[in-house]
C-alpha cells in the first residue's frame, strides 16, 4: 500500500511537471485548466468565506471611509495596555536589554538544551522578518500610500506593551500535557487565569473561541498567505506564470508535510539555523539601496509623514491612509494577535516577565526598523504612485521591483529570501494551529494528523488562489483571534501588574542578582 | 601532566534533539545486535531526495524548453540543496550500528569501537525537546557508559516503550547493568 502510495505521488509530480512546461505550445490546455483551478478555488473563498470576512472586518463610516471596528479594537487596545503598565515597553527597555544581553544569566547554572540570550536575540529576529515586513507592507503601502508607513510605526510603538502583556501570561500559565509537551498560549491563559479571576466559565468560552479562530489564522495568514505570496514572487522574479501556483504550493506542501507529519527535528533545525542569514540577507539589501539613494531619503520621510495627516491619494484620505497601516502592522508584528504567546511560552525561564520585556523588542524591530525601511525602498523607488487603489504592483511584487529598481540581481535574493521565510512561516504558524487544534480535541495522533493534512492540503491552495481572496481570508482569521485574546486580557490586566511591580522590586532589592 | 578530575554527570543527554518518532529498533540474530531504521523514518527523509530530484527535473525541462538561465540555476540550486540535505538525513539511517559478540566489539561509525568488555551501563535518559516555533515533546536516549569514562549514545527517539524494551534486551545480550536515570523535566 505504501509502495502504490508512493508511485502515485511520483507519477502526479511527474506528470504536472511536464505538462506545465509542455504547455508552452498548448496554451488552451494545461493552463487553461490551472487558471480554472485558480478561478474555482478563488470564487469558492468567495462564497463561503465571504460572510465571515465581512463580519470581521464590519465597518462604520467616518469621513470618506469605512473604519473597521476590528482594527479600532486593537489599536485602542494597545493604547489602553501601554497607559496602564506605565509606558513598559519605553521605561523599562533598559531592563529588556539588560536580559536580552545576559545580565541576570548566572553563568555557572547553564541547563541542558538551554539557549544563550544572544541566540534567543537571534531568534527573535528571524522569528520577526518575513512576509508581512515584505509583502505585507508592499500592501500597505499600494493601498494606503507612503503615509500608512506612519501609521505603521505608531501600531509598532504601542504594539510593544500589548506584546509584553500577552506573552508574560503565556509563560506563566502554559501547562504540561499528558505526553510531556509543554503547552501554553491564550488558550490556557485564557481559561486558567480567567477561572484563578472568578470568570470560570466566561474564560472557557473565550478560550474555545480563541482556539478555533487560531485554526483559521494557520491556515489564512499563517499558510495561505505565505504560498501564496512564495509564488507571486517566484511570477515576478522569474516570469513563472500565475497559474502554475499548483506546482509550487506541491513542492511546498511536501516540504511542510515532512517537517510537521514527520517531526523531523534535524529539519526545522536547518531552517531556524538558515532563516536569520535570510533576515540579514534581506536587511543588507535594504540599507544598500537606501545608502545608494541617500539623497531621496528626506523627500521619502516627507512623504509619510504627508501622507498620513493628508491621506492624499488614497481611498478615504487620512482614515484610509491609517487603516492600511494598523492593518498590515498588526498582520507583521501580531501584537495582541495572541499567536506570540504560544511562541513565547516553551522558553526556559523561571520569571514570566523576562519573556514579557524580550518580547517587547520584536514589535520594535518587526515594524519601527524593519518595515520602515521596506517602506522607504518602496517610496524612494518611486514606482507606487496616486492614485493609491492596489491596481498597479501590489504586495511582494511592489517590494520586489522596488528593490530592483535600485539592483537588479537583488530580485533573486529577495525570491530565495522569501521562499524561506514563507517556509520557516508555514511551519510556525502549523505550530500554532495545531496547539489550538490539540486544545479542541485532545492529543492523539489521529486528531493531529487530520490538522497536519488539512494544513498541507491548504498550502497548494494558497499557492493557486488568486490574491484577493487569500488576503481578505487571512487578514480576517488573524484579527478575529484578537477579539477573543483581548476581551481576556482586559480581565487580567491586574495580574500582569502585579508581576511586573513585583519583578521590578526584587530587581531593584538585589534578590533577582545581576551577573555582568 | 596534571589530569584533570572532571566529574561524569550521567543525567546529562548527549544530544539535545531528537525526532518524534520511532527511529530505530534492535534486531537480534544468534551474537550480533543490529539498529534498524524504521520505514516512517526513511520516507521522511525520502520526501526531500524525491523533492531535491523533482526541481532538478524541472530546472532540466525550463532550459530545454525556454532557454531561462536563471530560473533554471535557480531551481537547480534549490533543488541540490534540497537533495543533498535529504541524503546526510538518511546517511545515519543507513549506517550500520551493531554490537557483535562474535568480534567482542560494538561499531556505529561514527565513534572509535569500543571492546564489548568495557561496557558497564546502559542507561536511559528523557528529555524535553524544545523550540520556540515548532513542536515541544519529549524524547529518550539509551547511552552506554564505559570503563574509560566515555559516553556514547546508542538510540535517540521518542517511543519509550520500544526504547525501553531494546534497552532491557541490550542488557540482557550483553549481560550488563541497565539503569534508568529519567527524571522530572521542570522548564
Amino acid at each position: 500500500m505504501k509502495k502504490l502510495h508512493r508511485y502515485l505521488i511520483g507519477i502526479f509530480l511527474t506528470i504536472i511537471s511536464f505538462s506545465a512546461f509542455a504547455a508552452e505550445g498548448d496554451p488552451s490546455g494545461f493552463s487553461a485548466l490551472l487558471a480554472g483551478i485558480s478561478s474555482g478555488v478563488d470564487t469558492f473563498f468567495n462564497t463561503y468565506f465571504g460572510w465571515f470576512v465581512n463580519l470581521i472586518f464590519y465597518s462604520v463610516p467616518v469621513g470618506e471611509a469605512k473604519f473597521p471596528l476590528i482594527v479600532g479594537w486593537l489599536f485602542i487596545a494597545a493604547i489602553i495596555f501601554t497607559f496602564y503598565f506605565g509606558f513598559v515597553q519605553f521605561r523599562r527597555s533598559g531592563l529588556a536589554l539588560s536580559i536580552v544581553s545576559g545580565k541576570f544569566s548566572d553563568p555557572n547554572s547553564k541547563e541542558d538544551g538551554e539557549v544563550s540570550h544572544f541566540q534567543a536575540l537571534t531568534t527573535a529576529l528571524s522569528g520577526t522578518v518575513g512576509l508581512g515586513n515584505i509583502a505585507g507592507v508592499g500592501v500597505a503601502v499600494a493601498i494606503g500610500g507612503p503615509g500608512a508607513t506612519f501609521w505603521m510605526i505608531m501600531c509598532g510603538l504601542f504594539g510593544m506593551a500589548s506584546k509584553f502583556f500577552e506573552c508574560t501570561l503565556g509563560v506563566k500559565y502554559r501547562t504540561v500535557l499528558p505526553s510531556g509537551a509543554i503547552s501554553g498560549g491564550p488558550m490556557y491563559y485564557l481559561r486558567d487565569a480567567m477561572a484563578e479571576r472568578g470568570f470560570g466559565g466566561f474564560g472557557k468560552v473565550l478560550a474555545v473561541g480563541f482556539a478555533l479562530m487560531c485554526i483559521l489564522g494557520a491556515l489564512g495568514g499563517g499558510n495561505m498567505f505565505q504560498a501564496n505570496q512564495a509564488h507571486a514572487m517566484l511570477t515576478y522574479a522569474f516570469d513563472v506564470p500565475a497559474e502554475y501556483g499548483v506546482i509550487t504550493g506541491v513542492v511546498l506542501a511536501a516540504l511542510v508535510f515532512s517537517v510537521i507529519v514527520g517531526g523531523m527535528p534535524s529539519i526545522a533545525s536547518v531552517t531556524e539555523k538558515v532563516v536569520p542569514y535570510m533576515a540579514a540577507l534581506y536587511l543588507g539589501m535594504g540599507i544598500i539601496v537606501i545608502v545608494i539613494n541617500a539623497s531621496h531619503i528626506g523627500a521619502a520621510f516627507s512623504a509619510i509623514f504627508d501622507g498620513a495627516f493628508t491621506g492624499a491619494g488614497v481611498v478615504g484620505g487620512v482614515i484610509g491612509a491609517m487603516i492600511q497601516g494598523l492593518k498590515r502592522a498588526t498582520f507583521s508584528n501580531e501584537a495582541g494577535v495572541g499567536s506570540a504567546a504560544i511562541a513565547h511560552s516553551a522558553v526556559k525561564t523561571k520569571e514570566p516577565i523576562t519573556e514579557g520585556l524580550v518580547a517587547t523588542l520584536e514589535p520594535f524591530i518587526d515594524t519601527v526598523v524593519i518595515c520602515t525601511m521596506t517602506a522607504l525602498v518602496i517610496t524612494i523607488a518611486g514606482l507606487n504612485v496616486a492614485p493609491f487603489d492596489g491596481a498597479g504592483l501590489t504586495g511582494v511584487q511592489l517590494t520586489a521591483a522596488s528593490f530592483s529598481d535600485s539592483v537588479g540581481f537583488f530580485k533573486y535574493f529577495l525570491a530565495l529570501a522569501v521562499i524561506m521565510f514563507a517556509f520557516s512561516t508555514m511551519i510556525s504558524w502549523s505550530y500554532y494551529g495545531l496547539k489550538a487544534w490539540t486544545y479542541l480535541f485532545g492529543e492523539g495522533k489521529a486528531m493531529e494528523m487530520i490538522f497536519k493534512l488539512i494544513f498541507c492540503i491548504f498550502v497548494v491552495v494558497g499557492a493557486t488562489i488568486k490574491f484577493g481572496a487569500v488576503i481578505d481570508f487571512s487578514d480576517a482569521a488573524i484579527f478575529a483571534m484578537s477579539i477573543f485574546n483581548i476581551i481576556g486580557l482586559y480581565f487580567l490586566m491586574p495580574i500582569v501588574k502585579d508581576e511586573l511591580t513585583s519583578f521590578v522590586a526584587r530587581v531593584k532589592s538585589g534578590e533577582i542578582k545581576k551577573y555582568k | 601532566m596534571k589530569i584533570k578530575d572532571t566529574p561524569i554527570d550521567l543525567n546529562k543527554a548527549i544530544l539535545q534533539k531528537g525526532p518524534k518518532f520511532r527511529s530505530h529498533k534492535v534486531i537480534f540474530e544468534e551474537n550480533v545486535a543490529d539498529l534498524k531504521p524504521t520505514m516512517s523514518s526513511l520516507w521522511f527523509c525520502l520526501v526531500y531526495i524525491v523533492v531535491g530530484l523533482f526541481l532538478l527535473m524541472l530546472a532540466a525541462i525550463v532550459y530545454h524548453n525556454k532557454k531561462q538561465l536563471d530560473f533554471t540555476l535557480f531551481l537547480g540550486g534549490i533543488g541540490i540543496a534540497i537533495l543533498t540535505f535529504g541524503i546526510t538525513l538518511v546517511m545515519p539511517f543507513v549506517k550500520q550500528v551493531t554490537f557483535d559478540k562474535d568480534r567482542g566489539t560494538f561499531k556505529n561509525n561514527i565513534d572509535r569501537a569500543v571492546k564489548l568488555e568495557n561496557i558497564i551501563t546502559f542507561q536511559i535518559l528523557n528529555k524535553m525537546v524544545t523550540s520556540k516555533h515548532g513542536l515541544s515533546y519529549p524524547c529518550y536516549e539509551l547511552n552506554m557508559l564505559t570503563k574509560n569514562g566515555r559516553r556514547i549514545n546508542v538510540l535517540n527517539h521518542n517511543d519509550i516503550e520500544q526504547l525501553t524494551s531494546d534497552a532491557q534486551m541490550l542488557a540482557e545480550f550483553l549481560d550488563v547493568e541497565l539503569i534508568d536515570l529519567q527524571h522530572e523535566i521542570i522548564l
